[in-house]
């Protein structure tokens, strides 16, 4: 008997041959299992939602800024470059969203990230704000390694795609059809607490997060 | 490196030189506010918080009742993706699923997320054994590797490690670097261990990464991080294995939120942790990062023995340390004196399942009985009722020592004999309360050195309870 047959027929005679087990599973599966109680900070909506999503990822060490359209964001951008002293150069994906913009005095590479990455920008395809999260799909548009390998990570976010919490926000992406390689959620910079047991920005990720809100 | 052997036989010993260890006591005592007030915070922030744990407990009963359904379901959806699944029934399974792999893809290096199932297996010995270096990534599990040892805490791998200490080891290993270079500030030691170790994402061949969940509908592994070195460790080598217990599966995506919103609240009092990672196969076609290929190796090693017993509700398990950090004997003696991978109340459940009651049987003693454990747990997990299940066993197996054997006989003795129970109780307690008339406790009594050794112990009142109900 293979190891998996092993581990299964163990499993099964745990089980029992109780009556209805496929039903029931299939069930759950098709999204009708019972609903876990959705808490009252993931039901915000409307102005109320957007500002519950920059105080929690402000408390996350996020920073974030809010811009009119998208046409702002290279001088947004370049502004926030010269503020944190980096070069004027920033790493992308081949996001449309990017694409067809005029970045002026950005210089914009599209490609993967690189060992030294001073600064990076996603499109992030939702945020939560229950928690003030991102939720990035990794692939051309957005290469996962941007996420984790910028110095300084800008993001990119409409706040169209603000959604209020993970009940809302699995809805629209199961609706959007998405089937990346990795959905990642990110709340605020990479940190460790593993030297004296004391929070320190900026481990192994970027070490910092920039969100600009668009609209 | 060699593998490290369980040492949980030698409880004892190991406590009392936990106990006599100036450094650990340090570092223990550092840690001890931090966890518990910040998940306390975290927990009052949010007013759904218990109703959550009810969810999050019933979801895993019921997957656990569907486990093997679930599984198939999961193998289905990694195989549509591109992905291998690879089914291992002991730690010595495992380990040789993984060394094929390497060698199959030719891999010198392994850079490794954290894993407490690559701990549970013993995974960087036997690869060191067959020339595949294995590198830690996460930052505690770096230090502890540079140092040869093994976790002391499930999330935080190097509480017993003071500063100063991790300075010494800087510097001896980092010997590229100069040696008059200032690491007096916490941020610069960060910096030099992420400069090091950036270099390693980009040579390793193969990167291994845990589990926090798999997802049954979606064949999806779910990482949960704050550094964000699981997340490099398999985006930039060829090969991503990921390494889990079967008991991790989640039906739905839905189910695996509802996982979140417990998991990081209860282990460091964050909402959410900075990096949540649903991995799916490997990269796409058209994809410019990430893995070309995508393994799972699903670990039974006893976890189907548990399913149907008394300990089945120890697969609820989602790891976040609550209980370990709650803990006053823990907090004492910390994660080492378990003497195997799982410190703390889930690992003195978890160990006598996984490695036998032999080895692991005395670990359920290391229990004050004080409850806080399951009272703080995410899973409602009866972990003090479980212990008590290990106590019995242990004792009907003849492991417990002799002198706690022969004092429960002596004591079974009287208790079996009601009358004379309360005869000799009602002679000892005038005789007691006679003695220490006037103190009010005692700071030294035969035969109960080891309590009047750290504490007095009170004078009891002269008459029994059951004396006194009598009179009334």
């Amino acid at each position: 008997m293979s190891a998996r047959e092993a581990i299964l027929a163990r499993v099964r005679k745990a089980a029992g041959g109780a009556e209805g087990r496929e039903a029931a599973v299939a069930a759950r599966l098709a999204g009708n299992g019972p609903h876990a109680p959705r808490p009252a900070q993931a039901r915000s909506e409307g102005a109320a939602r957007l500002e519950l999503f920059e105080a929690k990822a402000r408390a996350a060490d996020a920073t974030v800024a809010r811009i009119a359209t998208v046409a702002d964001l290279p001088a947004a951008l370049a502004a926030e470059l010269r503020a944190r002293n980096l070069p004027a150069t920033v790493r992308t994906g081949a996001d449309p969203l990017f694409v067809g913009l005029d970045w002026g005095a950005v210089e914009r590479t599209e490609g993967v990230g690189r060992l030294e990455e001073p600064a990076t920008l996603s499109r992030a395809e939702f945020g939560l704000a229950e928690t003030g999260t991102l939720a990035l799909a990794s692939g051309p548009m957005n290469p996962v390694t941007l996420t984790f390998l910028g110095e300084t990570h800008f993001v990119a976010l409409p706040t169209a795609d603000v959604m209020a919490g993970f009940e809302d926000f699995w809805a629209a992406w199961r609706a959007r059809g998405l089937d990346p390689r990795t959905l990642n959620f990110v709340t605020g910079p990479s940190r460790s607490a593993d030297i004296g047991q004391t929070l320190q920005l900026g481990a192994h990720g970027p070490v910092a997060l920039h969100i600009f809100l668009i609209g | 490196m060699t593998a490290h052997q369980p040492t949980s036989r030698q409880f004892k010993k190991n406590v009392t030189a936990a106990l006599a260890n100036e450094n650990l006591q340090r570092a223990m005592r550092s840690t001890q506010s931090g966890f518990v007030g910040k998940r306390a915070k975290a927990r009052d922030a949010l007013p759904e918080f218990d109703s959550l744990r009810d969810a999050a407990r019933d979801l895993k009963n019921h997957t656990l009742a569907h486990l093997d359904l679930y599984l198939e379901r999961y193998e289905t959806e990694v195989k549509a993706s591109g992905g291998h699944v690879h089914w291992a029934e002991t730690a010595g399974d495992a380990r040789r699923i993984v060394l094929d792999i390497c060698r199959a893809a030719g891999a010198k290096t392994v850079n490794k997320g954290k894993t407490m199932i690559s701990e549970e297996i013993g995974l960087n010995a036997h690869l060191e054994e067959n020339g595949v270096r294995a590198v830690e990534t996460d930052l505690g599990e770096y230090i502890i590797q540079l140092r040869g040892e093994a976790p002391s805490h499930i999330i935080a791998p190097a509480v017993h490690v003071t500063v100063p200490e991790v300075d010494a080891l800087f510097r001896k290993t980092h010997a590229h670097l100069p040696a008059d270079r200032d690491l007096s500030e916490l941020p610069t030691m960060l910096a030099e261990a992420r400069a090091v170790l950036r270099q390693k994402y980009f040579e390793a061949d193969v990167g291994v990464t845990g589990a926090n969940m798999l997802i049954a509908e979606t064949g999806q592994s779910v990482i949960v991080t704050n550094e964000g070195n699981g997340d490099l460790s398999q985006s930039l080598p060829r090969v991503h294995i990921v390494l889990a217990s079967i008991e991790k599966i989640v039906p739905t995506l839905e189910d695996a939120a509802t996982v979140l919103r417990v998991l990081a609240r209860s282990a460091t009092g964050q909402e959410m942790s900075v990096y949540t990672t649903f991995s799916r196969g490997p990269r796409r076609a058209e994809d410019p990062d990430g893995p070309e290929e995508y393994h799972v190796v699903l670990l039974d090693n006893g976890r189907t023995g548990m399913l149907g017993t008394e300990f089945q509700d120890m697969l609820r398990c989602i790891r976040c340390g609550a209980c370990m950090n709650h803990c006053p004997v823990y907090q004492a003696v910390g994660g080492h004196a378990y003497g195997w991978v799982y410190p703390g109340p889930m690992g003195a459940v978890l160990t006598p399942s996984l490695i036998g009651v032999e080895e692991g049987g005395q670990l359920p003693n290391a229990s004050t009985f004080c409850g806080r454990c399951e009272s703080v747990c995410p899973m409602r997990i009866p972990l003090p009722k479980m212990m008590r299940h290990w106590r019995e066993r242990e004792f009907e197996k003849h492991l417990a020592p002799a002198a706690s054997r022969y004092g429960l006989r002596f004591w079974g003795f009287f208790a079996a004999r009601p009358a004379l129970y309360r005869r000799a109780t009602g002679l000892a307690a005038r005789a007691l309360a006679a003695l220490g008339r006037g103190r009010g406790r005692f700071a030294a009594l035969p035969l109960a050195g080891g309590w009047t050794r750290s504490r007095d112990f009170p004078t009891p009142a002269p008459k029994t309870f059951m004396q006194q109900w009598k009179e009334r």
